[in-house]
């Protein structure tokens, strides 16, 4: 799935939004502003930022540039600890049955359950290893187009809120429909393919 | 139009294209003439996903086997299915391609670029070469884009042009002939 090894999978979107003077500079800003935080040896959640295209423990960009020609290449890295829904109810439970030998009840209050479950959620969440994904993309500067390598909806979902949040910029997924809008010159063109609807090929 | 709507309403044009694009080829045995840029050679094969209807009315075939013919989905073609799926191989200037194009979200899956020479090893350090790797690799996604975005005018322009009832007749009797031929 990678863009720089092997086969890759990808869709394509268009940036809408105008970059400020001196794009280069601003986009270098930015990118050191929201690179990725390693979590590691913290107990966060969640972590979501930039890194290398060449390695994803590269935040830094140490041993690469983003900048590429015309093109910025980046990747987006996610980690994040989950904890699978069987092993928080294993756990829950465990702890539900402890509480009442310890408390001698036959049943404890839905409170205190939702309590239960939620303090384990926390504490095994802590101990859980952040799984980590990496998408790459590609962001063409004079096309304002980006190539992105997940056809996954919800890293592209992640990706489009990042983004705005980075640059302020808008990404909008291309569709056949979209890319033929912008490869229609003709105007009337473009007004009979709004129209057009399903046509039967039998 | 919000985004998922639109591509609810207009997923029926990629799988059109999708459709036109298999009777395209079909048309002169695998091969494509681009406007301009001469013969490509556009062939589908192994793998193929057609549908029909929408939501609870939903069908969907799945044909796929490295010798196949593609029968079932010949026979899906006359049922009124069309392709949400397909894996092509394209050929331009001995530059081959292969991929699987997904009609709704216009998605490029498993993708493998042509063979090239690697990056120059002659470049003055690491660094420029990783960089002639990388920019070779946009190069080639670029061009592959470019085919695809190229066929797609074709056939929009076939679409919306006076023309088109033509064309559609001629795509229906290959329909019925190839369904016939299983």
């Amino acid at each position: 799935m990678s863009f720089l090894a092997g086969s890759a999978s990808f869709v394509r979107f268009s940036i809408e939004g105008e970059l400020p003077e001196n794009p280069l500079d601003f986009i270098s800003d930015r990118i050191k502003s929201f690179v990725f935080e390693d979590i590691d040896d913290n107990f966060e959640e969640y972590s979501i930022g930039w890194v290398s295209v060449l390695s994803m423990f590269d935040s830094a960009f140490d041993y690469g540039t983003h900048l590429y020609g015309d093109y910025v290449v980046l990747s987006l890295r996610v980690d994040e600890r989950k904890v699978s829904p069987s092993i928080l109810k294993k756990f829950t439970q465990k702890e539900e049955e402890r509480i009442k030998k310890e408390k001698q009840v036959p049943k404890l209050s839905r409170t205190i359950k939702l309590e239960i479950k939620e303090r384990i959620r926390t504490e095994l969440t802590r101990k859980a290893m952040p799984v980590p994904a990496v998408y790459d993309l590609v962001w063409s500067l004079s096309e304002s187009s980006l190539y992105f390598f997940s056809t996954n909806k919800k890293a592209h979902m992640l990706l489009e809120d990042f983004f705005k949040d980075c640059f302020g910029l808008l990404l909008m997924l291309q569709i056949p429909y979209t890319t033929a809008v912008q490869l229609l010159s003709d105007d009337d063109r473009q007004a009979r393919l709004e129209q057009i609807t399903p046509e039967i090929f039998v | 139009m919000d985004l998922v709507d639109l591509i609810t309403e207009k997923r029926f044009i990629g799988q059109e294209f999708l459709t036109w694009l298999w009777w395209k080829s079909e048309e002169r045995g695998g091969s494509v003439e681009l406007e301009g840029q001469g013969d490509i050679v556009v062939v589908f094969e192994k793998h193929m996903l057609l549908e029909y209807g929408e939501a609870d009315y939903n069908e969907r075939l799945v044909c796929s086997g490295l010798q196949t013919e593609l029968k079932e989905a010949r026979t899906g073609l006359r049922t009124g299915k069309k392709l949400e799926q397909a894996r092509l191989q394209i050929i331009k200037d001995e530059m081959e391609y292969n991929l699987t194009l997904g009609a709704t979200s216009f998605e490029f899956r498993n993708v493998k670029l042509p063979k090239t020479e690697g990056a120059d090893a002659s470049a003055d350090s690491a660094d420029a070469e990783m960089e002639g790797a990388v920019l070779e690799r946009i190069y080639l996604f670029e061009e592959l884009v470019k085919i695809v975005n190229d066929l797609l005018l074709m056939f929009v322009e076939a679409r919306t042009s006076e023309t088109w009832s033509e064309e559609l007749a001629r795509i229906r009797t290959w329909v019925h002939k190839s369904a016939d031929n299983v």
